[in-house]
């Protein structure tokens, strides 16, 4: 028997804003427990939420890049359930009228093109984080995330294998991070993934039991826990030694298995209803409108312009454009040296290589442009050679040194004065006068000896092509 | 300083104080809401409107007693004399401030020949008031003197950012004096609620119809309208007090062991009766399987409610109401003061006849046409 796994997604994303969605504290990922918390998003009686704007507008992008409709009035509900991590007892979301509607996005993998509907996006908050102090055997509470934005995203039951899950789920993040909805950061957590998954035989039209896989922190474990479930729900289905349940099951990447859950989410009655608290909001054409021309430039239309405007190859185009943070290093760049190929050449070529060598993600690192500009320009007027480019682009890229002053410095700079080339060229030529016979007898690899020897005489400052130039024109003199 | 009237009472001099109910804040000092779950807790900033009266001036006379979080019970006993009204009634201040959801001071000011205010619902920043049911939590006036409570109406009505249910400078009572149409005022009664009444508020309510042009209607959905108040009341109020569980603030419970017990010693302790059999029917009724029947159906209700109340006020400039019916079952009485906080109206209470008085509510931002018919005008 042939047996087909069906998936749908529902990817929560933190949106990039300042503050929180009803109050002035800060969002920022990676302050100290409880720094970012006041009265209101810490529950306390008293407080009547203010959304934030910001937020919404987010949403709307959200919606927009993902092809969805737009719903014009909005509102929110409150989701209620105690745990310590959410203040107020509840949560506020989006269960009625969720900001986006019938959207899809669409995904490339190794059998093709696919369209991949979006149900629905609403706007919700975030929880609080327990931690587990094992000194004391006590919980704490780290409030600083309570009532974060999130967009939480719902696909429709479209995926039939992990590659799809994962190139879904590279897409979201690319639009998201391009149009600044999102920084998207797995490890972070501002972009958690859960995945509803189901067997059925394949041809067949309907769905199998479902099963809610969490806890699914990296695109490794998402492929890992969809291997491992769909291969734990055919067995079931093959062998009837076990049934599959409704449930919520918890991905456990160490040990590559997943269990299920007897907590807060399985039990519950949310209890939802309208939250008085929040008026309802009206989004119009007009807003709409406003908000998109604020979108920046999203991955497709770069490569549009890579490819087409600056004649970039394919490959280096999908290159440039596969991560914000790349995107960012090269239309930086670009601003301080109008020179696309060659800004593309450093960052694909000497700069991947420093950070490859750094062992860290791209999207990691942190990079003067203007002075990343500043080094190829140098190069391309002969200031620095390139071997001696390379050198100051590692000082950029570990000590953020200003490349001239570098250069100066260290002296570095290219000897462009000619006449002291040409003493160096003669001298290394009469040092070595057996390899001019064999120049003359027609070898050509004696010329590499010699530009060696020079370039080495130079301490490498010297432009090549200019000793080559030199070199050749004072060989040729020599008679013998 | 001790007085029957108040939780906290400061000495000051009572010609230009003020009283607040124990759910609005005052910075750095106690705001319990009547309940032991919040008995430690200190309020971090000033209520909007009391920072609105300090600045003005004027003097905090006190925070009074209430009931739990300004819930009234709808079983036993219930006429003890609510702290704002004593307050006001034994001249420690010049006017108080609450949030009347449940109609006991309004029904106990005009019996005690004060007046109530209670504005139009979004007219006056809830922002440092404890929640009770935020759908219709409003914060209004007890005052002897009318003219001085439509004056601390006018300093403490208007927009403001902390709560985006406030409106801004609509409210009538702020901006506009005098008549507002022409020919007499034309007052709507209730027939069918009439009939249910007492004789002193029959009488009440004959007073005024001396006075003016009035019409009777009937009140649609009057017979279910404590049901419908009950029920969506006890949701918000459930909903809004979950958020005391022993974790962050308030009462925590001394004897636990693990997350359930905390939550479920502490919450069982904290609260009264009142608010844990309200809790218990806020969850029922929201609860999957009983949504529908109650919470939407409730829901409904007030819809219709409210489009029959924008009807009526195509014809009349008030409705006025007994404050009593003929029963002394709290539950039964909720109806006569549900309508005001389901359709968001305002509401004055007029002490009129023999320790006895009728309500009058007007469309929202009318409070002036209130004020007006109160004062014997047109």
């Amino acid at each position: 028997m042939k047996y087909e796994v069906v998936m749908g997604l529902e990817v929560h994303v933190e949106l990039a804003t300042e503050s929180k969605l009803f109050c002035s504290c800060s969002a920022k990922f990676g302050s100290e427990a409880n720094e970012n918390v006041c009265p209101s998003c810490s529950g306390m009686p008293g407080f009547v939420p203010a959304l934030n704007k910001r937020a919404v507008e987010l949403g709307i992008i959200a919606g927009l890049v993902t092809n969805c409709e737009i719903t014009p009035r909005i509102t929110f509900d409150k989701k209620n359930y105690f745990y310590p991590d959410l203040p107020t007892g509840h949560q506020n979301t989006q269960l009625y009228a969720p900001i986006c509607r019938n959207g899809y996005v669409e995904i490339e993998t190794e059998s093709g093109k696919k369209k991949i509907r979006i149900k629905q996006i609403h706007l919700e908050e975030d929880a609080g984080k327990l931690v587990h102090d094992y000194r004391t055997d006590a919980s704490l509470v780290d409030y600083n995330r309570a009532s974060v934005p999130l967009i939480e995203i719902v696909s429709e039951p479209d995926f039939r294998s992990a590659e799809e899950v994962v190139a879904y789920l590279e897409k979201i993040q690319s639009l998201f991070t391009f149009a600044d909805v999102s920084d998207c950061k797995m490890q972070e957590g501002s972009m958690r993934c859960d995945v509803n998954i189901s067997v059925r035989e394949a041809g067949s039209s309907e769905l199998g039991t479902r099963t809610e896989m969490k806890n699914l922190n990296s695109f490794k474990a998402i492929a890992r826990a969809i291997e491992y479930e769909s291969e734990r729900q055919i067995t079931a289905v093959e062998t009837g030694c076990e049934e599959i349940v409704q449930e919520t099951r918890r991905w456990d990447d160490n040990i590559g298995e997943s269990y299920a859950m007897r907590d807060k989410e399985d039990a519950n009655d949310y209890r939802y209803f309208p939250n008085p608290d929040i008026m309802p909001v009206y989004i119009s054409d007009e807003w709409i409108a406003e908000v998109k021309t604020t979108i920046p430039e999203l991955a497709e239309e770069k490569y549009k312009r890579l490819t087409e405007e600056y004649g970039l190859s394919d490959y280096d185009s999908k290159l440039l454009t596969g991560s914000r943070k790349i995107a960012d290093i090269f239309d930086g760049t670009l601003k301080y040296v109008d020179n696309p190929k060659e800004v593309a050449n450093w960052i694909l070529g000497d700069l991947s290589s420093i950070v490859n060598e750094d062992n860290k993600p791209f999207d990691e690192i942190d990079i003067d442009y203007e002075k990343l500009g500043k080094l190829i320009k140098m190069v391309e007027k002969k200031t620095v050679n390139r071997t001696i480019g390379k050198k100051i682009l590692q000082e950029i890229y570990t000590n953020n040194v200003d490349p001239e002053e570098y250069a100066r410095e260290h002296k570095l700079g290219m000897i462009a004065d000619t006449g002291f080339l040409k003493d160096i060229v003669n001298k290394v030529i009469n040092e070595n006068e057996k390899s001019i016979i064999e120049y003359k007898e027609g070898n050509q690899k004696v010329v590499g000896f010699f530009m060696g020897k020079i370039m080495r005489e130079t301490q490498g400052k010297a432009d090549p092509n200019t000793v080559r130039e030199i070199l050749v024109e004072e060989l040729d003199k020599y008679k013998i | 300083m001790k007085n029957q009237y108040y939780v906290t009472k400061y000495d000051v001099k009572a010609d230009n104080a003020f009283a607040l109910e124990d759910n609005i804040m005052v910075k750095d000092g106690l705001t319990t809401a009547g309940s032991k779950m919040l008995h430690n807790y200190i309020s971090p900033i000033d209520a909007t409107v009391v920072r609105k009266l300090l600045d003005k001036g004027m003097e905090l006379a006190g925070k009074t007693k209430l009931d739990e979080f300004a819930v009234m019970g709808v079983s036993g006993d219930n006429n003890e004399l609510s702290g704002v009204v004593g307050a006001v009634l034994d001249k420690t201040c010049r006017i108080a401030l609450c949030n009347d959801v449940f109609g006991k001071v309004r029904r106990q000011a005009a019996e005690n020949c004060l007046y109530y205010i209670r504005p139009t619902y979004g007219t006056v920043s809830r922002f440092g008031l404890v929640q009770t049911v935020s759908s219709m939590d409003q914060i209004g006036i007890v005052c002897g003197d009318l003219d001085e409570g439509i004056e601390t109406l006018s300093v403490i009505a208007g927009h403001d950012e902390n709560d985006s249910t406030t409106q801004g400078d609509g409210s009538l009572a702020l901006n506009s004096k005098g008549p507002l149409k022409e020919g007499k005022y034309t007052i709507g009664i209730p027939v069918n609620v009439m009939n249910k009444t007492d004789e002193k508020s029959k009488e009440a309510i004959k007073e005024l119809a001396s006075k003016y042009h009035t019409e009777e209607f009937e009140l649609e959905h009057f017979e279910v309208l404590s049901q419908v108040m009950y029920i969506l009341s006890s949701a918000e109020i459930g909903n809004n007090t979950s958020r005391y569980d022993g974790v962050k603030f308030g009462y925590r419970s001394e004897n636990y062991e693990g997350l359930k017990d905390l939550y479920t010693n502490s919450r069982t302790e904290g609260f009264g009766l009142n608010m844990k059999l309200t809790s218990i029917i806020g969850a029922m009724v929201l609860s999957s399987g009983n949504y529908e029947k109650f919470y939407l159906k409730a829901m409904k209700i007030r819809r219709q409610i409210k489009e029959q109340c924008d009807e009526l006020f195509k014809g009349f400039d008030a409705i006025a109401m007994p404050l009593t019916l003929d029963s002394q079952d709290p539950y039964v009485n909720l109806a006569l003061y549900a309508l005001a906080p389901l359709c968001g109206l305002p509401s004055l209470s007029v002490p009129l006849g023999s320790n006895n008085g009728v309500q009058l509510i007007s469309q929202a931002m009318n409070e002036n046409v209130l004020f007006d018919i109160c004062k014997g005008g047109r």
